[in-house]
Formats: structure tokens, C-alpha cells, sequence
């Protein structure tokens, strides 16, 4: 790889730590008991089919204070904040398109990882959420309102507990809302890590690692699903699946994914209604304070007047 | 599509066909149009094919080296998917118009084979934690007309069925070295299983119904299509006649939306279901097209059909 | 109403209310805006912290690694700083390789943080010649409201005081390294540089100073180009930069020191008592 020479670049071959510690390499048996306890409840006391939408998510807007609508998610410890801008001219494109269109970015912080450094450049990998994310926001958004323009969705990726593309899916929504681009649904998603039988909801980063490990024993199933869904309309707006699973296990966890694509949904529009409850508060503020000195400056004018009529 | 203009009505007439389950070619909605399919026509690539499907072009090449593999899998060789779209392919590929594209079916294609399941990169291991096989497969789009990513992933299987891999042994030396011999017989080589490697079926959706192997016309009709990876099944790849026919049911290995339009839950499951049935009559046309090329390529009797030879 | 003032006259907008002597978001000239930090919030990281003033907010990572040191340094360890500027922190800034602002901004980072000496690089070397820590500090800006690199020293000073290193075993004849990650050294920082910018405005005679100043004041005052910053360490004057723009009086010079030292001061203790709070949390 040619070096970067617009920023410090430590030597090249510089590995983490943590591949010299002793439990770097853990067998696939030992990685499975860590996650469930005997009871059958994972590691941060959630029982499988729980997602952290319920008691370990947390949502607000505003939070970038350049960009026209922002956001940011928190599922315990996966974190992402998202940032929309005004619509602009699409660059470089000759011909006129009819629709408008989204350009989404999803980027990892460089700590964002648990055991590696990620790379400045995109990898693959966040180019593949990049798509994923622009197929899952296109059929939520109202294109056909700004021809030849695009609006600019960045995602970024603070800390990656497990669920990452979930988290993009749902900030950029939220912050899609809040920049008051027109929407037709409010747009949710969820995943789910299988492991033979059991489907991890809303799985974390460790789940999720040892769902994309191929287990001892031939055919079982194993992978990772992500949905999106506009949940008033009823439609899956983007579905990936990888890893290895026959199709009951398939249609098992789109049931389960939207009935949890459904349970966000008040999460978000809890948000969105405090939103404008604040709005509507501020203005009347504004209003009042208006008032107070419109009428301040009638009384200085009547004032005025009666000192000229007298004089 | 570019430059393809469709009237009101003819979309109509496709969507009826669709809904009836007879296309305007005549074919069902699951069926495949006819396609010509060539191995070993690269002598200085491992392995490689040709495919074409109605008018898609495809090359396929397979590289092989020794390499490192990765810390966190130190018993597993490693695979990886370049996709090069030509300019002379159509001219939307023109400049770096092809790009995404390249990158999206590049990005397929490696999810597909993530799993064991679909491809036991095991295979490839020379020494654990020191030595192993790295494929490069090298995709090249010589024409577009549609359906890429099945004939992509339909090329790339017969590619690494057609690849052979010299024996290599390897011996541990002083201060954590490796060692390999190679053989100077370069026939003495092995062939991969590759029974199991997933193929992609793109199922388009037209009206309420899906349909394979969508035609330009019918592409135009779709606002969302859905990609199922579905694994092969080794019985189709061998000669021997197994003992236990047990039918391997095909699993997915990988399924993305691809449009900008949205389907209903119950069509998602619909079409999942369906593609699996494609995929599978699919696979066993490719296998006894790929046994029965071997079978002439043992006799000397094989003919060059393509423009490469 | 205003709203509209300020987009048909911007300049003017601006001089009426800084010849009022007050800014348009309501402080006074030297008025700073309230700074909020929070360490160890970032479980992935090794030390992270995340700043606020005001509005701009940076968060910075620290990650370890480890690597053979250079042969023409055998003693000494590596720590590699970087400013990335996302884009989404403002509509200025695209997606790609980093753009001549963040450059800029990496740059004066590193500039400061190496004159200020608070890290010694001896202390990141485990055997000369054969192995050192590589300490990656990214500090990442998500919203960028003015005063930039304040708040990026403020993140870095503060993550680095928290972090603390594995012990590690290196066997010389086997070449074979061993870590444990559960006892750990603290990392020796010495003293912590703060960085105080200002931005000097032109109105008809006299030059105005605005510290701190926000995105939309910079801007008025001609972008990083009427930028100048201060940098303390321990009440010593480590870094100093003043980017073209209007000339700044000597008089004004003593000023801005005054305010720097405060502001010192200030910030010191406010990361020192951040990092007490979180150890009282988490014992």
C-alpha cells in the first residue's frame, strides 16, 4: 500500500497488543460458553429474543450543530452519530435525473474496533454498509421532490458493540427526519446473529463474531441477518444476509425481525414528538418576547406623541 | 439499461406474462434462458472459465499463490474477488462508471463464500499458522446484457472446479522457518471440492411475482430485485455414485436487495423460497455440464469453441 | 427577522453588534465558551475522552500496538497523532483523503504536543532495538464549531493522562513476545499544554480580539487565515501561531497571554477533577 503522506503514519509493521495476550485465539466451544450462562440469559443479562431496543437505547437529535438534521444512537455501547445536509446539485453528472439522490458514507472511527486499528481509507467493509444504508433510506425518501439534487447522509461509527448497520439505519432516519426531508414511514431496523438454533437479537460484537465463525458440526445454521423496515407501510426496504442457513431459519427470523423493527418504532417517533413540542415552546417564547417589546416601544411612541402634541 | 424505451402497454403485456407464469419468451417464471459455458481457456491461469448467458460475457481466471494466513484463522487458506468491468462492456462502464458496480458484485461474491459451509477454505492450508493457498479470482466483464451476478457467481464455480493446485509439502525448519517442496511433475496436482460453492440467483420483481433471469425489457418493468446466495450440492460434482443419497437441502449464504423500490415481508419469504428451487436445478445443469467436459477433456477430445483459442 | 439580516448583510450584521461590544451569540469579547469533558467513555479504546466547547466537539481514541522502534532512534517509542475532520462535522468538509484544512490541523497539533514535551518518548520503549508501543492517538472532530484545536489538545491531554500501558515479557532468544493486559503502568505525562485560540477582527481602526471564537466568527474574520493561538505548558509558551490576517498590536500581545494563563489554568483543572470523578465512579 503507498504510504499517506497527509497524515503521521506510525511504522508499518505494527500489529495490536492484544494478539499477544493468552486469550487471543479461544476455542470455537469456548467462545460460545462465554456468551450464555446456564440459564440460557446472554452476558449483559438480556435473554435472547431481547433486544437492547427496550432499556439500553437512547436517541436524540441536534447533535451536530453545522448540518442541517443530526443524530445519534446508542445501543449500550454500539455508538453512531449521523449528520444530513441541505440538498445540493449532484457533481459531475451531465444529464438530468428525475429523482433525487442519496449519497451515503458510513465510517468506522479508528478506534472503533475492539481488537484491531481500522484503516483511514474505506475498506470493504464500509463500503458495504455504505450501500446497504442507501438501499435501505431510497424507498423511505420522497426522490421525486428534488430532482437533480442529492442529500448527503454521513454515518459514523464512534464504538462497534455488534448491530452497526441497524444503528446507521436508525440514526440516519432519525436524522433524515430532523433535517425535515420529506419521508413517506419512519424507518427502522434490527439484526440478529443465528447459532444453530438459537438468534441472538440484536446481537453484540462478540455474538456476532462467533455467528460468522463456521461451527464444528456440518449444516448448522449460522449468519447474520439485517432488516429495515417501514413498518406502517409494511415493507422491507433492505434485507443482507450472510453466512449459511436453510430457509425456515430464514423466514423464522424475518418474523422475529419485524415484530422488533416494529417495537423501535415509538422509540423514534418518542423523539421525534419532543422535537417539536420543543419547537412549538420556543416559538411561543419568541413570540411572547416579541410582544413584550413591541409593546414597550408603542408605549415610548405614545410617549413621544404626547410630549410633541404638548410641546 | 440505457437508450431502452418502453410503452405504457408493453409493460402491461410483461406483467401479465409474468402474473400467468409464461413469459414473452415462453419461458416459465423460474426458468434460465440457454447459455454456453467453457473451461481452461486461460493456459496460464490455475484454473478459468467462459461463460455466456444471452448477451453477458463473462472471463473468469483463477490465480493462485502462497501467502500468510490471517492471525485470527490460522488453519484456512484465503480467497479473493476482483471484478474488472470493461469500457467495451457497455459504455455506462466508460471512465469509472463501473466502479460501484465492480465493487458491489466484488463485495457479493466474498460474502457468499464467507462461510465453510459454502467454501471449506480449509482446503487450502499448507502448514497451520505459517503457509497457505491464496486464490485471486480475477472477474472480467467482457459484455453486459444483464443478470450479472449470476453469471458471475455460474463462471466463477466452473472456474475453480477447472483449477488445480500443485502438492506442496512443507517441513518445519530451525528458528520458525517453513520449508516447501514442490513437485516437478506439474501434473501432480489436486483438484478443490467445490461441490458446496454458493450460486447467486437475482429474482426480479415484477408485479406480485418474481422472476429469474430477468430480459433488458423486463428489468426495466422492476424497481427491486432480491440476490439469493444459495450453496451447491455435492452430489451433482462427483462421478461415484454415493452410497448415501442423502439430498442436501441448499442453504442461503447470502441475500441482498438490490433497487430502489421495497417489497412486503410475505413476498420476501416468497421469493427466498423460489430462488432456492432455481439455484438448485440450476446446480445440477452445471454439474453434469462441467462432468461431462471433463469426461472429453480426459479423452483428448475436447473442441475450442470460443474466440480465445 | 434577524435571520434574514444576516444573510442579505452579513458584514454589517456583524459590525453592529461587535461595535457593541458584544458578540453575536451573546458573549463578550473574551468571554470562553463552557467546556465539558468526559474520559473512558469508550469501552474499544484504550483511553478516550470526548471534549465539548460549546458546540465543537472532538472525541480522541487512543489504541496501542506494537513494533520494532527505528534503527536510527532504538530508544525511543512512536506516538502518532492525527485530526481527522469528518464530513459530517460541517458541510465544509467531503468525504476522502484529508483536506489541506485538516492537514493543517494535524500538523499544529503535532507541532505543539512535540514542543510541549509532556510525553516522553524513552518511557514507550520496552527493549531498545527490539520492541516499542506505538501509541495511535485519532482525534476525531464531529461537530466543528470554531476553536478547533483547543478542543483537540484538550481531548488528546485528557485521554493520554488516563491511559495506562499492559506489562509485557519479551523473551530475547525466542524472539517471543507475551502480554498481560490486567497489570498496568500508568503512562508519566508531564505537565499539559492548553491551547487558547483567538481571532482578530478589523473594524474601521481597531483591532478587536475574539476569544474562543465560534465557526461563524472565524468565518467573519477570514477563515484560519486571522487565527492565532497560544499554547501553555506549565506556564511556559510552547507553541505560538499566527496565520497571516490582520496585524495584531503589541499592546494586545500581553492581553492575550493573560487570557491564555487563565484559560491554563482553568482547563487543567478541569480535566484533573473529570479524571478524579470517573476513578471515584469507578471504584
Amino acid at each position: 500500500m503507498p504510504l499517506d503522506y497527509r497524515r503521521f503514519n506510525g511504522p508499518e509493521d505494527s500489529v495490536s497488543y492484544k494478539r499477544f495476550t493468552k486469550d487471543y485465539l479461544k476455542s470455537y466451544s469456548e467462545l460460545y460458553n462465554n456468551l450464555i450462562d446456564e440459564k440460557g440469559r446472554r452476558k449483559d443479562g438480556r435473554a435472547l429474543e431481547e433486544a437492547r431496543s427496550m432499556c439500553m437505547f437512547f436517541a436524540r437529535t441536534d447533535m451536530v450543530s453545522q448540518a442541517k438534521g443530526s443524530a445519534y444512537i446508542e445501543l449500550k455501547k454500539t455508538k453512531a452519530v449521523c449528520s444530513v445536509f441541505d440538498p445540493r446539485e449532484i457533481p459531475h453528472q451531465n444529464e438530468f435525473s428525475q429523482l433525487g439522490q442519496l449519497f451515503c458514507e458510513v465510517k468506522f472511527a479508528p478506534f472503533s474496533c475492539p481488537n484491531q486499528r481500522r484503516t483511514h481509507a474505506p475498506d470493504a467493509d464500509e463500503k458495504a454498509l455504505s450501500v446497504a444504508l442507501r438501499q435501505a433510506l431510497e424507498p423511505t425518501v420522497c426522490r421525486h421532490l428534488f430532482p437533480n439534487y442529492q442529500i448527503d447522509v454521513f454515518v459514523y461509527i464512534l464504538e462497534n458493540d455488534g448491530s452497526c448497520l441497524a444503528a446507521a439505519i436508525n440514526a440516519a432516519g432519525l436524522a433524515l427526519a430532523n433535517a425535515a426531508v420529506p419521508m413517506y414511514d419512519i424507518i427502522t431496523a434490527c439484526s440478529v446473529a443465528v447459532i444453530g438454533e438459537k438468534m441472538f437479537v440484536d446481537p453484540t460484537e462478540a455474538e456476532e463474531h462467533l455467528a460468522m465463525m463456521t461451527p464444528e458440526k456440518e449444516g448448522t445454521n449460522h449468519g447474520i441477518i439485517t432488516m429495515s423496515m417501514l413498518s406502517e407501510l409494511k415493507q422491507v426496504s433492505d434485507f443482507t444476509q450472510i453466512g449459511s442457513m436453510d430457509t425456515d431459519c430464514v423466514t423464522k427470523a424475518i418474523e422475529i425481525l419485524e415484530k422488533e423493527c416494529e417495537n423501535i418504532v415509538p422509540n423514534i417517533q418518542k423523539v421525534l414528538v419532543l422535537n417539536v413540542v420543543q419547537c412549538i415552546e420556543q416559538r411561543k417564547q419568541l413570540e411572547e418576547e416579541a410582544k413584550e417589546r413591541e409593546q414597550a416601544l408603542n408605549a415610548k411612541m405614545e410617549e413621544w406623541k404626547q410630549l410633541l402634541n404638548s410641546g | 439499461m440505457a437508450g431502452l424505451l418502453l410503452s405504457e402497454t408493453e409493460k402491461v403485456f410483461i406483467l401479465h406474462g409474468v402474473q400467468d407464469d409464461y413469459r414473452s419468451d415462453g419461458r416459465s417464471n423460474i426458468d434460465y434462458r440457454p447459455m454456453e459455458l467453457e473451461t481452461d481457456v486461460v493456459s496460464h491461469a490455475s484454473g478459468s472459465a467462459r461463460l455466456r448467458l444471452a448477451n453477458t460475457d463473462i472471463l473468469v481466471g483463477v490465480k493462485t499463490e502462497i501467502d500468510v494466513p490471517k492471525p485470527d484463522k490460522p488453519d484456512s487458506g484465503r480467497i479473493e474477488f476482483f471484478v474488472d468491468c470493461s469500457a467495451n462492456a457497455t459504455p455506462e462502464f466508460e471512465g469509472r462508471g463501473g466502479e460501484q458496480l465492480a465493487s458491489s458484485i466484488s463485495n457479493l461474491m466474498q460474502r457468499a463464500y464467507h462461510s465453510s459451509q459454502a467454501f471449506n477454505l480449509k482446503q487450502l492450508c499448507i502448514f497451520e499458522g505459517k503457509q497457505c493457498w491464496k486464490l485471486y479470482i480475477d472477474i472480467l466483464i467482457l459484455e453486459c446484457g444483464g443478470n450479472l451476478c449470476d453469471a458471475v457467481s455460474l463462471a466463477v464455480k466452473a472456474a475453480l472446479f477447472n483449477t488445480r493446485i500443485p502438492f506442496v509439502k512443507a517441513a518445519l525448519m530451525d528458528g520458525g522457518n517453513v520449508d516447501l517442496q514442490l513437485s516437478d511433475d506439474p501434473y501432480d496436482s489436486k483438484l478443490l471440492d467445490v461441490g458446496s460453492a454458493p450460486l447467486l440467483v437475482t429474482l426480479c420483481k415484477i408485479g406480485e411475482n418474481c422472476v429469474v433471469d430477468p430480459s433488458a425489457e423486463e428489468e426495466s418493468c422492476s424497481v427491486i430485485s432480491l440476490i439469493v446466495g444459495v450453496t451447491g450440492n455435492r452430489q451433482y460434482y462427483t462421478q461415484e455414485e454415493e452410497t448415501d443419497k442423502k439430498t442436501m437441502e441448499g442453504k442461503c449464504t447470502t441475500i441482498a436487495m438490490h433497487g430502489p423500490g421495497s417489497v412486503a415481508p410475505k413476498t420476501l419469504k416468497e421469493a427466498i423460497n423460489q430462488g432456492i428451487i432455481a439455484a438448485k436445478s440450476l446446480d445440477e445443469a452445471l454439474g453434469q455440464a462441467l462432468l461431462r467436459e471433463r469426461q472429453e477433456n480426459i479423452g483428448f477430445k475436447k473442441h475450442s469453441y470460443g474466440f480465445l483459442k | 427577522m434577524a435571520e434574514i439580516y444576516k444573510l442579505i448583510h452579513p458584514v454589517k450584521y456583524f459590525n453592529d453588534y461587535i461595535s457593541r461590544d458584544i458578540r453575536p451569540d451573546g458573549r463578550k469579547f473574551h468571554e470562553q465558551r463552557n467546556i465539558k469533558v468526559n474520559v473512558n467513555s469508550l469501552k474499544t479504546a484504550e483511553a478516550s475522552a470526548v471534549v465539548k466547547c460549546g458546540n465543537t466537539t472532538v472525541v480522541c481514541g487512543v489504541q496501542l500496538e506494537l513494533a520494532t522502534p527505528k534503527a536510527e532512534e532504538p530508544e525511543l517509542g512512536f506516538l502518532v497523532t492525527n485530526v481527522e475532520l469528518t464530513p459530517l462535522c460541517s458541510s465544509k468538509y467531503r468525504p476522502g483523503p484529508p483536506s489541506d484544512n485538516a492537514q493543517v490541523q494535524s500538523y499544529m497539533l503535532s507541532d505543539i504536543f512535540s514542543n510541549s514535551k509532556c510525553i516522553d518518548l524513552k518511557d514507550l520503549c520496552i527493549v531498545p532495538d527490539k520492541l516499542a508501543w506505538v501509541v495511535y492517538c485519532d482525534i476525531v472532530c464531529l461537530d466543528n464549531d470554531g476553536s478547533l484545536v483547543d478542543a483537540c489538545i484538550i481531548a488528546l491531554m485528557a485521554s493520554l493522562k488516563t491511559l495506562s500501558l499492559p506489562t509485557v515479557t519479551y523473551d530475547p532468544e525466542t524472539e517471543e513476545i507475551k502480554v498481560d493486559p490486567d497489570v498496568r503502568t500508568p503512562l508519566k505525562v508531564d505537565g499539559c499544554p492548553v491551547a487558547t485560540s483567538f481571532a482578530v477582527y478589523k473594524l474601521t481602526e481597531r483591532n478587536i480580539l475574539l476569544t474562543d471564537p465560534s465557526a461563524y466568527e472565524e468565518e467573519m474574520c477570514g477563515g484560519l487565515g486571522a487565527h492565532f493561538t497560544v499554547c501553555l505548558n506549565k506556564g511556559l509558551i510552547c507553541g505560538n501561531h499566527k496565520f497571516g490576517g490582520s496585524h495584531l498590536l503589541m499592546e494586545n500581545q500581553e492581553e492575550v497571554l493573560k487570557i491564555a494563563k487563565e484559560r491554563a489554568n482553568l482547563v487543567v483543572k478541569v480535566i484533573d477533577s473529570c479524571i478524579k470523578n470517573e476513578k471515584s465512579i469507578d471504584k
